[in-house]
C-alpha cells in the first residue's frame, strides 16, 4: 500500500471557536454573561434614546418636553445654521453647491486616473475657482459675501481641502529639502520643520490671524481666512513632511543607484522611484495626518470663524432649543464620522492597491 | 596621452586611482585598462575593494585621486560627462534593485521613455525583445515581488540592456541567489559575452571565469595583486595571496 495521506484538520466553525474562547470554564461563563448584560444595557439605552423614545416631527420645542428620548426636531429646525453658519439665508443654495463642488474635488483627487501633476492642478484650480465664485460672489450677478460670513460645513470642508492641497506639495518639498545632500540646505529645512512642529497649532493660527497684519505689507495680507489657512497648511506640511521622510528613509539605497545607472536625473528618480515607494511605506501615517487635520479644523473657532462645531453651538444656543445640545452634538459627530470614516476606508483601499505584488 | 582613433579607444582606463572611505584606504593605486569587447572577471576576498572598483566606473562612488576614462570621456565632476558615461554603461547589482512598484515591463521601459525619449510603443517592443533574450517574456506583466531571485536578476540584466550600453558591469550578480538559480543567470551572461559585449564582472563563479573571461584580476586590500588569462591564473598563480584565495574558494 502507498503511504496514507494525512489531511489538515478541518477549520473550526464560528460557534466552536466562540464556545472555546468565551464559555470554556464557569468563571468564563460568568464574566461573559456580565459583560453581555452590561453592553446590552448601554446599547438599549442608546437605541431607546435615539430611536424608540425620540421625537422627529415636533413643530415646536415645547412638544419635545414630555419625551424621554432625543428631540431630533432641533436638527430639522436649526440645520441651516449648522450647515451654513452666518451665510445669508437666501444664498444658502450657493453654499450647498460650493460644498458639493469641494467634496467632488476631494473625491476626484482620490481617483488614481487624476494622479498626474497636470490633471490634479487643473482639477484643483477648477474646484477652488468654482467654490470661490459661489461663496464669495461678485460676478455673474451673485452678491458679494466676504469670508467672515462663511461658516458651517462649507467652511470646515474648505479649510480642510485648502490645507491639504497646499500643504501636501509643501510637505513633499520640505521632506526632500531635509534630505538634501547639501548640509546647509538640509539644516535649514530641518530647522524650519522642527520650529513649526514645536509650536501648538493654536499659536500658529493666532499669529496668522492677529499678529501677521502688523508685520506683512498690506498687499500681502489677504483676508484673515487665507492667512489662517496658510498658517495651518505650513503646520500640516511640517508634520506630513516627517511622515514622507520616514517613507523615504525606508527605501534601500540600491533603488536610487539603479535609477542613476539607468541615466535618470534627480527629478525623474524622485517622482518615479522614490516618492511612489515613500508614499506606500508611510501611507498609514499620511492618512492619519489627514484625519487629524480634518478634526483640528474646529480650532479655527478660536480666531473667530464659525466652522461646523461653532455653528452647532450657535444652533442650539438660542432661547428655546438650549436643552437639546446633545442632539446637535450627536448630529455633528455623525457628520465628522462620515468624513473621517470615508478617509480611513480610502486609506485602506490605497494600501491594498499599492501592495500589489508585494505579498 | 595616446591615439584616440575610434576603434582603438579602450573601454575603461584607470590610472593611479585611489579612494578612501574615511580613513580606510579602499583602492590603492589602481592601474587598469579594459579593451573594447574584453571580458574581465574581478575576484578577491570581501572588503578587497572589487565592488568599489566597478562602482567607480559608473560614478556610484567618487574616486579621490587618479584618472578614470570611460570610452574616451574622462570621469570628473562635470555632470554632463557623468550623464554621458552612465548612458553608455549598464550595471547589474547583487540585490537586483528592480523597482518593486512597477511591473517587469515598466521596469524595462522607464529609462527608455524618460532618458532616450522613446514612445511607449517603441519602448515596449525594445523591452520585450530583451525580455525574450533573457527568456522571461511571459513574466512581463508581473511585479518583481512575484518572481524568483533568478528571474529578477534576469529582468535586471534586460533592464540594463534596454539602454543599449557599450559596457556592462556586474557586481556579484549571483551572490544573492539560491544555488539552483545561479546557472540561469550565468547562461544569460555567457550569451551576452559571446555577442562581444565589453564586461567587467565581480564574481566568485570560477567556472564562468574560465569559460568567458579574457582576463582574471585578483584584488586584495585595495590593490590589484595579480592578473592573467584564466588558464594561467587558475593553473599557475604566482602570488601567495592569490594561491591562498584560490585554495579557499576551490577546495570544496
Amino acid at each position: 500500500m502507498s503511504a496514507t495521506s494525512i489531511q489538515a484538520p478541518p477549520p473550526k466553525g464560528f460557534f466552536t471557536r466562540l464556545r472555546e474562547s468565551l464559555f470554556s470554564t464557569p468563571v468564563d461563563c460568568v464574566v461573559t454573561l456580565l459583560c453581555a448584560i452590561f453592553f446590552a444595557t448601554i446599547i438599549y439605552k442608546i437605541v431607546d434614546w435615539a430611536f424608540l423614545s425620540s421625537i422627529w416631527t415636533a413643530e415646536d420645542e415645547p412638544l419635545c418636553r414630555d419625551a424621554s428620548g432625543a428631540c431630533w426636531s432641533v436638527i430639522d429646525a436649526r440645520h441651516r445654521i449648522i450647515f451654513f453658519g452666518l451665510f445669508p439665508f437666501e444664498e444658502h443654495w450657493r453654499s450647498t453647491l460650493a460644498c458639493i463642488v469641494m467634496i467632488a474635488t476631494i473625491v476626484l483627487s482620490c481617483v488614481p486616473w487624476f494622479w498626474s501633476a497636470i490633471k490634479l492642478s487643473a482639477l484643483w484650480v477648477l474646484g477652488f475657482g468654482v467654490f470661490y465664485i459661489l461663496m464669495h460672489g461678485g460676478v455673474f450677478g451673485l452678491s458679494v459675501i466676504t469670508p467672515e460670513r462663511w461658516g458651517g460645513l462649507a467652511l470646515t470642508i474648505f479649510i480642510f481641502a485648502a490645507v491639504s492641497i497646499f500643504g501636501m506639495p509643501l510637505s513633499i518639498l520640505l521632506a526632500l529639502g531635509r534630505r538634501s545632500e547639501l548640509p546647509v540646505i538640509a539644516k535649514l529645512f530641518g530647522l524650519f520643520i522642527d520650529f513649526f512642529r514645536s509650536l501648538p497649532l493654536l499659536t500658529i493660527l493666532f499669529t496668522a490671524a492677529i499678529i501677521t497684519p502688523f508685520i506683512l505689507p498690506g498687499w500681502l495680507q489677504g483676508d484673515k481666512l487665507y492667512r489662517v489657512i496658510a498658517g495651518f497648511a505650513i503646520f500640516f506640511a511640517c508634520y506630513q513632511a516627517e511622515n514622507i521622510r520616514a517613507g523615504l528613509q525606508a527605501i534601500p539605497s540600491g533603488q536610487d543607484e539603479a535609477g542613476l545607472t539607468l541615466g535618470l536625473n534627480y527629478w525623474q528618480r524622485i517622482t518615479r522611484i522614490q516618492l511612489p515607494q515613500a508614499f506606500r511605506n508611510s501611507l498609514p501615517a499620511i492618512v492619519n495626518q489627514f484625519v487629524i487635520t480634518f478634526k483640528e479644523t474646529s480650532i479655527v473657532t478660536i480666531v473667530g470663524f464659525f466652522e461646523i462645531l461653532a455653528s452647532g453651538a450657535a444652533a442650539y444656543g438660542t432661547g428655546k432649543w438650549t436643552v437639546h445640545y446633545i442632539e446637535v452634538y450627536v448630529f455633528i459627530g455623525v457628520i465628522y464620522f462620515l468624513f473621517v470614516f470615508s478617509l480611513s476606508r480610502y486609506g485602506a483601499y490605497l494600501e491594498k492597491k499599492l501592495r500589489v505584488g508585494h505579498g | 596621452m595616446g591615439n584616440f582613433a575610434a576603434s582603438s579607444v579602450p573601454a575603461v582606463t584607470m590610472s593611479g586611482v585611489n579612494k578612501w572611505f574615511g580613513d580606510f584606504h579602499v583602492l590603492r593605486d589602481i592601474d587598469l585598462e579594459v579593451a573594447d569587447g574584453e571580458k574581465v572577471v574581478v575576484c578577491g576576498p570581501s572588503g578587497s575593494g572589487k565592488s568599489t572598483l566597478i562602482r567607480c566606473v559608473c560614478k556610484l562612488e567618487h574616486h579621490q585621486r587618479g584618472l578614470i576614462n570611460v570610452l574616451g570621456t574622462e570621469l570628473n565632476d562635470d555632470v554632463a560627462n557623468i550623464d554621458e558615461i552612465r548612458r553608455e554603461v549598464g550595471m547589474v547589482f547583487q540585490q537586483f534593485n528592480l523597482f518593486p512598484h512597477m511591473t517587469v515591463l515598466e521596469n524595462c521601459t522607464l529609462a527608455l521613455t524618460l532618458v532616450r525619449g522613446a514612445s511607449r510603443k517603441e519602448a515596449e517592443s525594445i523591452a520585450m525583445g530583451f525580455l525574450e533574450k533573457v527568456r522571461i517574456p511571459e513574466q512581463a506583466t508581473k511585479y518583481p515581488g512575484e518572481l524568483s531571485g533568478g528571474q529578477q536578476q534576469r529582468v535586471a540584466i534586460a533592464r540594463s540592456l534596454c539602454m543599449s550600453p557599450k559596457i556592462m558591469l556586474f557586481d556579484e550578480p549571483t551572490s544573492a541567489l539560491d544555488p539552483e538559480m545561479i546557472s540561469e543567470v550565468l547562461d544569460v551572461m555567457v550569451a551576452l559575452a559571446e555577442e562581444g559585449m565589453t564586461m567587467i564582472c565581480v564574481t566568485h563563479e570560477m567556472g564562468f571565469a574560465r569559460r568567458v573571461a579574457d582576463r582574471v584580476i585578483f584584488m586584495d586590500a585595495g590593490e590589484i595583486v595579480e592578473q592573467n588569462d584564466p588558464e594561467t591564473f587558475f593553473n599557475s598563480p604566482e602570488n601567495e595571496r592569490t594561491k591562498l584565495f584560490l585554495s579557499q574558494i576551490l577546495q570544496h
